[in-house]
């Protein structure tokens, strides 16, 4: 690897490759992808909670015109084998997930009929007649009911506890002699990832080649091929599948879901494509839920404010049906409780519990409450002690001097900058000068309220998601083609990739043509998630870049006759240093290269072609300090946000503008989930938010401005870049909390958790009013 | 998320329209802006088997200005309405409320008729109908009938107009002096949790000739404040609280609780509202009797 | 149900169809006319991703029928494009201010600034968000695309043209080579 070409891309803000077809109305999207002969699908689902079907009749439907089948469950016993997530492994504790409802229905939207028609309009009117009859019984919604009734949500496992954790410590004396405890118990709520585009597939069996052929919506193709593989009983590679332009995922189409399921083992029953679009109902209903669960905190501080010890009772809604695995996050939120901080003694106990609800799926810091609770707590222990909120995190976060740390839940903290980030933030948000502003404000009968939330966040590489692969191809007329295993579906990857390629062949990141997401073309890949494209896909692209790089010198060697030592790359071209003329493009070495492979020395392997897989290091974290300052209409309990700063350590950047992109993402489903959207269901367990009417996404008179201040420590990566993609979600929510807390502590109103809409935040100013 | 089939007509005339509906009944349903009704057939949470499209009569789209009224046609686009020159003098809450139906995309599209018809209670235009007093005309085969917008709306998505009924025409008096209209909704453009809507007339004393007070979002119809215009009436500009007048509007008023907001919410701040329209109204009037009086 | 002749304009092209009355005017120009930039993003009329323009005026084309289409003019992202392939200032603003990132909203952002924008030249910052606020974006927080529309805004009065302005030109022209060769590069999905 040199280092003789410069940096000209590489931290550069690039503009994307990815924007003109996108711009223009042409990308191609799942929904945009014709298939000849393809059928479309349509769901019935289940009206209620919980209940046997004690009726199934699709005769009807089965008669429509238009209509060439209709599958239930009984159509696809035989033919769906037991499979599981490659990328997160065989979970003991989790149901092997079957396609559709067998027997029984166990959350409002549960998938029951599969129909398959000529178009979606008559699949959804053969929907409308199946005829179901359900004997609902009373179901399971929370997490307290979930755990004491007698009431079973998977009668196959037997319990409703889904998964467990109790990793208790030695802390009665600590708490017993500490100056300060507090305990709160924080709420978080469930809301949801809502991509802009649903999930979505089209399905080919074709059994006279004995291959399948799935173009998808999905964040991670390689999975969706061996899952899906592995369910019908065929090798790998007789499964092929293809991602286009993706519009979004968050974390919901990063694993294979039950319609997916239906809709493959349709196809393979009836040896037709089939196609199935979601659309915005059942995204809401049956797409995938996250982030509800709760945690009683208690907290141990000494009289500087120092901490000493923590005690996390940590529950979670899970839900029915989660992909993957049982979808709890216990162990992440447990992994990263202490966050940026020294905190010496944790216990942490754990239970997450099934409901007759939609079960879960990954949403981007699908962990995040482990941010969300202790950056809560940090402000309540700051009122009990009297402390400034910025004061108590000074003296208690983590320092270049205490590097490397390791926390009491075996997380080892190096190469961060929480300290930094907090000074920036503060510096930023102007934070003394917010506070003169609150007193004045506070003097008019004005409620404004400054939040500071400090974080750490896992880059996800480790296990199966520490490698990614990058194949180069430069083809005999000189282009340069990038094939990477990646999923990019809004994490700008086309560009960041080939700003690093183009840094290290010295040619125009516009001159190269980045192929992604088709399983039979692509090497493996782990998915796009998880924070990690700037570790492992950037690794990946770099060491192919390099040998791209050697193998372009040796060949120009041969070619030009001048050692490699005077030659250098740049302008697409090897020439000899100095002098730009004597050199030769890349279509003359590729000629030399492909087309007169006799002519090339024995040790040149003809052609211009490489392929490198990175290795991520065995832990990589980014880090980012939030501040967000609020006006809180006490009339109306609407929550104004004012500013908003965000003090990011993501390593050296690739790209500054895809990193605050990724940010102000991020933020916006934070600030969103924490004012407006939230999934309700009534008593009965009937969802009550399944339209955009009434699940309310933020919309740009929602979301603030975005302030950006950047720290670089780098990762232990050859570029020094770390990753951020989720960051934005996980600091977000407790900044804008922690805000609205401040700006009404002087009424005496204590905020716990969320939702935080206008009926809150008014509940929580009478409460204080009536003395509770 | 497709609708169920229905078949189509797009009539040219009123009496054309009419015809129709009178033979297909409860089967067909008129279809305006579309902007309410066609999420409902996409959502096949209703479904008809005959839409009878009211797009394609001219004579329906239309703001005329009469001697003490402004007619609007039922099927004038509600984007037509706010850029209404006509409107913005002589009706100023209706322009007022116009910019905060939703967002412009479908303003572009919905009608004033669309709106008034579909009645639902969270919604500008039939706040300011009930506010302002408006005419409603219900034309079917069998005639037209006039109904005062205070008959007009019986519930949530409820009206009197019998299912053979086409809305044609609002009629609206004409501004007064002062007129006001607030919301509170969860975002710009969604419809409101709590609303209020008022108009104020000031005699050459500056005393309250009227003060109409609409509040919206709050009950399963739009509904006027009552006992506090009849407490306001009479009382000195200067003298009047609109605090006060707003805590009046909501006391005793039965609420609506949904996912959004529950009934003890909306009342509060319905009340917070009321007071404010009121004291921009009375404001406004004051400034235009200084003006006229000196 | 009884199909119906619609005859439209679209993009300048006359198109004649038989519909059927509950095709939407979005699955008439996906579906139909393979004019697959107007996208679905909840067919209930709240995220905006399907606006397109009918007789210049931007709308929701998942609330309309196309059999409600007879003699109007509708203009979708595709058409907003000029022929050349190089952007509208619009577009490369976006491209400018990393006003996307999936890319799913985008066309419908596009259609509504473009048409918000021919109504309304000179929005402050609160009205270009107000004007927005009728498309939902879930991966940009907006920043950009606010930023977006403002720089035309700002660039349109400084050379006080009404549309095409110098400022985006540079930009427009890669996009315009880009536009090329990502029309090919899309079709990862080019199946067998």
């Amino acid at each position: 690897m040199s280092g003789e070409t410069a940096a000209r891309y590489v931290g550069a803000r690039v503009q994307r490759l990815e924007d003109p077809r996108m711009l223009t109305g042409r990308g191609h999207y799942i929904d945009d992808h014709v298939v000849p002969g393809m059928l479309h699908a349509a769901f019935v689902r289940s009206p209620v909670a919980r209940g046997t079907v004690t009726a199934l009749d699709v005769s009807e439907a089965r008669e429509m015109p238009g209509v060439a089948a209709v599958f239930t469950m009984d159509d696809f016993r035989d033919v769906c084998q037991p499979t599981w997530s490659t990328i997160t492994g065989r979970d003991p504790n989790a149901l092997p997930l079957k396609p559709l409802a067998d027997g029984d229905v166990r959350f409002a939207g549960d998938p029951i009929a599969i129909v398959v028609a000529e178009s979606r309009y008559l699949a959804e009117d053969g929907a409308e007649v199946v005829d179901v009859d359900l004997d609902a019984q009373p179901p399971v919604l929370d997490i307290e009911t979930g755990l004491r009734s007698g009431i079973v949500v998977h009668p196959e496992i037997g319990t409703n506890l889904a998964a467990h954790i109790d990793a208790p410590a030695e802390d009665e004396k600590i708490f017993a002699d500490a100056a300060y405890v507090v305990t709160e118990t924080v709420v978080q709520h469930r809301y949801v990832a809502v991509p802009m585009e649903g999930r979505g597939l089209v399905a080919s069996w074709e059994p006279g080649r004995g291959e399948l052929t799935i173009w998808a919506a999905t964040q991670a193709p390689h999975e969706m091929r061996s899952y899906c593989a592995r369910m019908l009983g065929l090798p790998e590679h007789r499964v092929r599948v293809v991602m286009g332009d993706v519009g979004g995922g968050f974390g919901q189409k990063m694993f294979v879901t039950r319609e997916e399921m239906a809709v493959v083992l349709a196809s393979y029953l009836l040896a037709r494509p089939v196609r199935w679009i979601e659309d915005r109902a059942e995204n809401l209903l049956a797409g995938g839920h996250a982030r509800q669960e709760q945690a009683t905190v208690s907290m141990a501080a000494d009289a500087g404010g120092r901490l000493l010890a923590a005690r996390v009772h940590h529950t979670e809604n899970v839900g029915s049906y989660s992909t993957p695995g049982t979808g709890s996050v216990g162990g992440g939120v447990a992994a990263f409780f202490p966050g940026p901080y020294r905190l010496p003694v944790m216990s942490f106990t754990n239970q997450a519990v099934y409901t007759n609800t939609c079960g879960r799926c990954a949403y981007r810091g699908p962990w995040l409450f482990e941010t969300v609770a202790r950056e809560q707590m940090m402000d309540v222990v700051a009122r009990a002690t009297g402390m400034d909120p910025l004061e108590l995190r000074r003296v208690n976060v983590l320092t270049d001097d205490d590097l490397p740390y390791t926390s009491p839940t075996g997380v080892r903290y190096e190469r961060i900058s929480p300290a930094k980030t907090l000074e920036q933030a503060a510096g930023l948000i102007d934070y003394d000068g917010f506070r003169r502003e609150q007193a004045a404000a506070r003097a008019a009968g004005r409620y404004l309220g400054l939040g500071l939330s400090l974080y750490v966040e896992p880059i996800q590489t480790r296990g199966v998601l520490g490698s990614e692969g990058a194949i180069l191809r430069i083809e005999p007329t000189g282009e340069i083609m990038l094939i990477m295993g990646t999923a990019s579906h809004g994490q700008s990857v086309e560009t960041t990739m080939a700003q690093i390629v183009a840094d290290e062949l010295g040619c125009d990141p516009e001159s190269i043509v980045f192929l992604q997401g088709d399983t039979a073309v692509t090497p493996w890949g782990p998915g796009t998630g998880g924070s990690k494209t700037a570790v492992i896909a950037a690794g990946a692209a770099h060491l192919a870049a390099g040998k791209m790089r050697d193998k372009l010198m040796r060949v120009a060697e041969h070619v030009l006759e001048v050692s490699a030592s005077d030659l250098q790359l740049s302008g697409g071209r090897v020439h000899v240093k100095g002098d730009p003329e004597a050199g030769a493009s890349f279509a003359k070495l590729a000629e030399a290269a492909y087309l007169n492979p006799a002519a090339l020395p024995a040790d040149i392997e003809p052609g211009l072609l490489v392929s490198a897989r990175s290795v991520a290091p065995p832990s990589t974290l980014s880090n980012a300090c939030h501040a967000c300052t609020v006006e809180v209409d006490v009339h109306t309990g609407e929550v104004t946000i004012l500013r908003y700063v965000v003090s990011e350590d993501c390593g050296r950047m690739i790209n500054p503008m895809v990193v605050e992109g990724q940010i102000a993402g991020g933020v916006a489903q934070g600030v969103g989930g924490v004012l407006l959207e939230h999934m309700v269901y009534d008593a009965e367990g009937n969802p009550l938010t399944t339209t955009f009417m009434d699940y309310l996404l933020p919309t740009a008179c929602e979301v603030p401005d975005i302030e950006y201040g950047h720290v670089v420590t780098p990762g232990d990566t050859a570029g020094g870049f770390k990753g951020m993609g989720e960051g934005g979600a996980i600091g977000s929510p407790p900044a804008v909390i922690n805000a609205v807390a401040d700006a009404l502590a002087p009424l005496g109103a204590r905020i716990t958790g969320t939702p935080l809409g206008p009926p809150q935040v008014l509940a929580a100013i009478a409460a204080a009013a009536a003395g509770e | 998320m497709k609708a169920a089939p229905f078949e189509y007509h797009a009539p040219e005339t009123l009496d054309e329209a009419l015809a129709l509906l009178a033979e297909f009944g409860d089967e067909a349903k008129v279809l305006a802006g579309g902007q309410s009704l066609v999420p409902i057939l996409a959502l096949r949470l209703s479904r008809f088997e005959h839409l009878i499209d009211l797009n394609r009569i001219p004579a329906l789209r239309y703001v005329a200005a009469t001697d003490g009224a402004t007619r609007v046609g039922a099927m004038t686009i509600q984007a037509a309405i706010g850029r209404s020159e006509e409107v913005r003098r002589r009706v100023p809450l209706l322009a007022d409320a116009t910019a905060r139906i939703g967002h412009f995309q479908i303003r572009n599209r919905g009608t004033i008729g669309g709106s008034v018809s579909h009645a639902d209670p969270a919604a500008e235009y039939p706040a300011v109908a009930v506010t302002l007093d408006a005419e409603i005309d219900l034309a079917s085969v069998r005639g037209t009938r006039t109904v005062s917008a205070a008959d007009f709306f019986t519930g949530p998505l409820m009206t009197t107009a019998e299912p053979d009924e086409i809305l044609t025409e609002i009629r609206f008096g004409n501004h007064v002096q002062g007129s006001a209209i607030a919301e509170m909704a969860r975002r710009h453009g969604d419809f409101a949790l709590a609303g209020a809507a008022c108009t104020v007339e000031l005699d050459a004393a500056e005393r309250v000739r009227t003060l109409r007070l609409g509040l919206f979002g709050v009950a399963s119809t739009p509904v006027r404040a009552q006992a506090a215009e009849r407490a306001a009436s009479g009382v000195a500009a200067g003298d009047l609280d609109p605090v006060a007048v707003g805590q009046a509007a909501v006391a005793g008023l039965s609420c609506v609780s949904d996912v959004h907001a529950d009934a003890g919410y909306r009342q509060r701040v319905a009340g917070h509202l009321a007071g404010q329209v009121v004291a921009r109204a009375v404001q406004e009037a004051r400034a235009v009797q200084e003006a006229r009086h000196g | 149900m009884a199909e119906h002749q619609v005859q439209a304009t679209v993009n300048g092209q006359e198109v004649t169809a038989m519909v059927e009355p509950r095709l939407t005017l979005a699955d008439f120009l996906r579906d139909r006319l393979r004019l697959t930039g107007t996208h679905l993003g909840c067919e209930h009329g709240v995220c905006g991703a399907c606006t397109v323009l009918v007789d210049g005026a931007a709308i929701r084309s998942c609330l309309a029928f196309a059999v409600q289409m007879q003699g109007c003019s509708i203009t979708t992202v595709e058409g907003l494009t000029p022929d050349s392939g190089e952007l509208t200032d619009v577009q490369a603003a976006f491209r400018a201010e990393h006003g996307l990132q999936c890319g799913f909203c985008t066309p419908g952002f596009v259609v509504s600034a473009t048409a918000l924008l021919a109504e309304r030249p000179d929005l402050t910052a609160a009205e270009v968000r107000e004007g927005l606020s009728g498309n939902l974006c879930r991966c940009t927080g907006y920043q950009g695309i606010v930023r977006a529309v403002q720089s035309v805004i700002r660039s349109r009065q400084a050379t006080g043209s009404g549309h095409e302005a110098e400022a985006g030109t540079a930009q427009a022209e890669a996009g315009a080579a880009q536009a090329e060769a990502g029309t090919a590069r899309a079709a990862g999905v080019t199946g067998s």
